[in-house]
């Protein structure tokens, strides 16, 4: 079978293939029938308001648009075991009642800038002591934060907002240079390439 | 001839046993190829290969789910949703661990042909030496100018790409023109020669990827997706490579759900006369015969059926005289490494995705170093640039966050130990039959580990993989070693060891089994010592050599 024919092949399987259905509110908040974890309305708008401020429509889709609350809480629901999904809706509390002393607000009401600063809050707080860089493939930042749920709710919903930003089709197809078939293995490609955007 | 005899039967389906049904149809045998799981047919049924990343319900991740239902395969890579069919079920064949033994199986038409590593190295003479030299175990009953003309033969078939090095400790083979390293792996090629000269070599991994189209095969096309089968038949596999050419001849029957339960002793004869086959869908019991039975399931699952077989003439199992059968269970030990960044090349990327990396051989206790243990290891690394996502535990929210992970990561080199594990004798697998797999067949139990040989190997796989990065100009390098369990390297070894004497070994220098002469394993369960090298394209010489000479010996009518 030669390259082209194959590609042609791969072509028909790939126009065969469909993206789950996914069952949007208005707000882009709630999405999938869960079933391990349960959660209110308010509180999957929360979360996906906190994927909004990671990830906020600028001049291209943001968080929201791209659905990545839903894969958020698909990840959550399907892959983490008992004891990290407790942490997390203890976290989901934590950071409720937080936001609440603090602004006697919901996170949901507050302004972007608002939003902004509770999550740097929370990330400055998760800082190394001695200024070092976090390392980059830890769940959390530092290993003792791992037992605090605050930092457990807020880096699982980081994570896997990231994970499902970058490996979403938009971000793969229309923001920086991904093919399926290279065909080939250009070892001196310049970087300044690969930003479609 | 009736309806279930053949000229030869072939269990298994993977690397060797693809090699054994090849030869042996080719020769004008009628060959029968049993497989214990379902067919996978050649592109139609590899059912993931083309799917984009945000194409799999978890982006490839593992839920709870498959973590529950496999519990082996859990400790390691291997548990993904992007290639679950290609794993055994770890309940419905489960097995006992005395001590902690990884096995990670493919029970489907091709095996683990489809999910290698395809690192593919022939052995240099120096390895089939060593057992003699270091009174361990038993010598070898062959050298590497037995097997040399074999691994030309089966390089050329299957396709393996890579550079004549002219390396002394890794004999150079029949290769197709090599991949490339990136500008980073070529920037640490370059100060690693300068610092260690001869000494030690960093090259580009030779791979059963192949770079230019062979027979119907296209080439690769750099999209670093093997393990899900490739459209392209780009990789060596069963059914991209062995299988069409044994199918071609119109000799070759290939039974998938066929499990073999034992071989069929006669003992007037004193040679097989074939296989009983239990069916996995049916349940329902066949018997096949042949002239020549190829035991190709698997090392360790080649062993089981020996242990089942001929057992009211010798209890523990069809080659068991010699009191080895079983016994000698080797891997290659790792999870050892290091690894760091490499700065100035923030503005180089690369296109394409190779599915291959460096390889630096074997160094130690050769040429005059000695170390307070035996043998050596091998590296396996690459140069790569960390992903878009490195940006995750660093700080930041909002939109110039949002626009600062679309730059790719940092440069990172990184390099880990294949290291050898010795064979010991009191490193072994038995039948347990108080536990019984689905299909109601006793299963096996593993009771091996490493040893203080491998131990002390560790420490310097590890020190060794710091003191090279550094001295290749590698920055902020750290050092790992973790799980230190054998299986995990799936490079299942020995259990049914080739040997020159049958009260020490299991097979003879052409891989018959001493006590029934028209029975061959040519898959890793013949492994007399296990080298460092990736241990499949050996299995291939083996097979294809053997083949030959079991072929021959029929005509002559000695078998």
């Amino acid at each position: 079978m030669n390259r082209r024919t194959v590609i042609k092949n791969l072509a028909l399987v790939l126009s065969g293939a469909v993206l789950l259905p996914s069952c949007l509110h208005s707000d882009g908040a709630t999405f999938i029938q869960l079933k391990h974890i349960q959660l209110n309305a308010g509180q999957e708008k929360l979360i996906g308001d906190i994927c909004e401020t990671i990830i906020p429509k600028t001049a291209t889709p943001g968080a929201k648009d791209l659905k990545l609350p839903a894969f958020v809480l698909k990840m959550l629901d399907d892959c983490y075991n008992k004891k990290d999904q407790e942490a997390f809706l203890a976290g989901l509390v934590k950071f409720t009642d937080m936001v609440k002393a603090k602004y006697n607000s919901s996170f949901s009401d507050l302004s972007v800038k608002d939003r902004e600063a509770v999550l740097a809050g929370i990330e400055n707080s998760a800082k190394p002591d001695n200024g070092a860089k976090a390392p980059a493939r830890r769940r959390r930042p530092q290993k003792h934060l791992q037992d605090d749920p605050l930092m457990a709710f807020y880096w699982d919903i980081k994570q896997q907002t990231i994970f499902a930003y970058t490996t979403s089709q938009y971000f793969m197809t229309k923001l920086v240079f991904y093919d399926m078939v290279p065909g080939r293995y250009i070892v001196h490609y310049p970087v300044s390439k690969l930003k479609l955007a | 001839m009736s309806a279930n005899t053949y000229d030869a039967i072939v269990i298994g389906s993977g690397i060797s046993g693809g090699w054994a049904a090849k030869e042996l149809t080719e020769k004008g045998l009628k060959t029968i190829m049993l497989e214990r799981g379902r067919n996978i047919e050649h592109v139609k049924d590899y059912v993931n290969a083309t799917k984009d990343p945000w194409q799999f319900e978890h982006r490839g991740g593992r839920t709870q789910e498959m973590i529950k239902d496999y519990p082996v395969l859990k400790r390691d890579y291997p548990l993904n949703e992007t290639n679950l069919d290609y794993w055994a079920s770890d309940k419905d064949s489960p097995y006992v661990e005395v001590k902690r033994f990884d096995w990670f199986r493919g029970y489907h038409v091709g095996g683990r042909s489809l999910t290698w590593g395809r690192q593919s190295y022939r052995w240099a003479d120096f390895n089939f030496e060593e057992n003699a030299k270091d009174g361990i175990a038993v010598d070898w009953p062959i050298r590497y100018k037995d097997l040399d003309p074999w691994y030309g033969y089966v390089e050329k078939f299957a396709g393996i790409s890579g550079n004549k090095d002219g390396l002394p400790v890794l004999p150079d083979g029949d290769f197709m023109p090599p991949m490339e390293m990136n500008c980073v792996e070529k920037d640490v090629a370059g100060r690693f020669k300068d610092y260690y000269k001869q000494a030690r070599s960093l090259i580009i991994g030779r791979t059963a990827n192949i770079t230019v189209p062979h027979y119907a095969r296209t080439n690769c096309q750099y999209r670093n997706k093997c393990w899900l089968g490739c459209p392209f038949g780009a990789y060596f596999s069963t059914q991209s490579s062995t299988l069409p050419a044994a199918v071609a001849t119109g000799n070759l029957t290939v039974r998938p759900w066929s499990i073999v339960t034992k071989i069929l002793y006669d003992k007037d004869t004193k040679k097989a006369k074939g296989v009983e086959v239990l069916d996995a869908e049916t349940n329902q019991t066949y018997e096949y015969f042949a002239k020549i039975v190829f035991v190709n399931a698997s090392a360790f699952n080649s062993t089981w059926i020996l242990m089942n077989s001929a057992t009211d003439i010798w209890p523990d199992g069809l080659g068991s005289s010699g009191g080895e059968l079983g016994h000698n269970v080797m891997d290659h030990h790792l999870g050892v490494g290091a690894s760091g960044t490499v700065e100035g090349f923030e503005d180089r990327y690369y296109f394409g995705r190779r599915a291959n990396g460096i390889y630096i051989p074997r160094y130690r206790n050769l040429g005059g170093d000695k170390r307070e243990y035996l043998r050596g290891f091998g590296y396996q690394g690459s140069g790569s640039r960390e992903g878009w996502s490195s940006g995750i535990a660093e700080l930041g929210v909002g939109g110039a966050f949002k626009d600062a992970i679309t730059e790719p990561g940092k440069w990172t080199m990184g390099i880990g130990g294949f290291g050898e594990t010795l064979p010991y004798h009191e490193n072994k697998i038995t039948l347990d039959k108080t536990v019984k797999d689905k299909w109601g067949l006793p299963v096996l139990s593993f009771d091996a580990e490493i040893k203080d040989n491998e131990k002390k190997m560790r420490l310097d796989m590890e020190n060794d993989a710091k003191e090279m990065l550094e001295a290749a100009g590698v920055k902020n390098v750290k050092t790992h070693s973790s799980n230190p369990f054998l299986g995990r390297g799936i490079h299942e070894m020995g259990t049914a060891r080739m040997g020159r004497d049958p009260k020490t070994s299991v097979l003879n220098g052409w891989n018959q089994v001493w006590d029934a002469q028209n029975v061959f394993v040519t898959d890793g369960a013949c492994m007399t010592s296990a080298a460092c090298q990736n241990p499949s394209l050996t299995y291939m010489a083996l097979t294809a050599r053997a083949a030959d000479h079991a072929v021959s010996e029929l005509k002559k009518g000695n078998i």
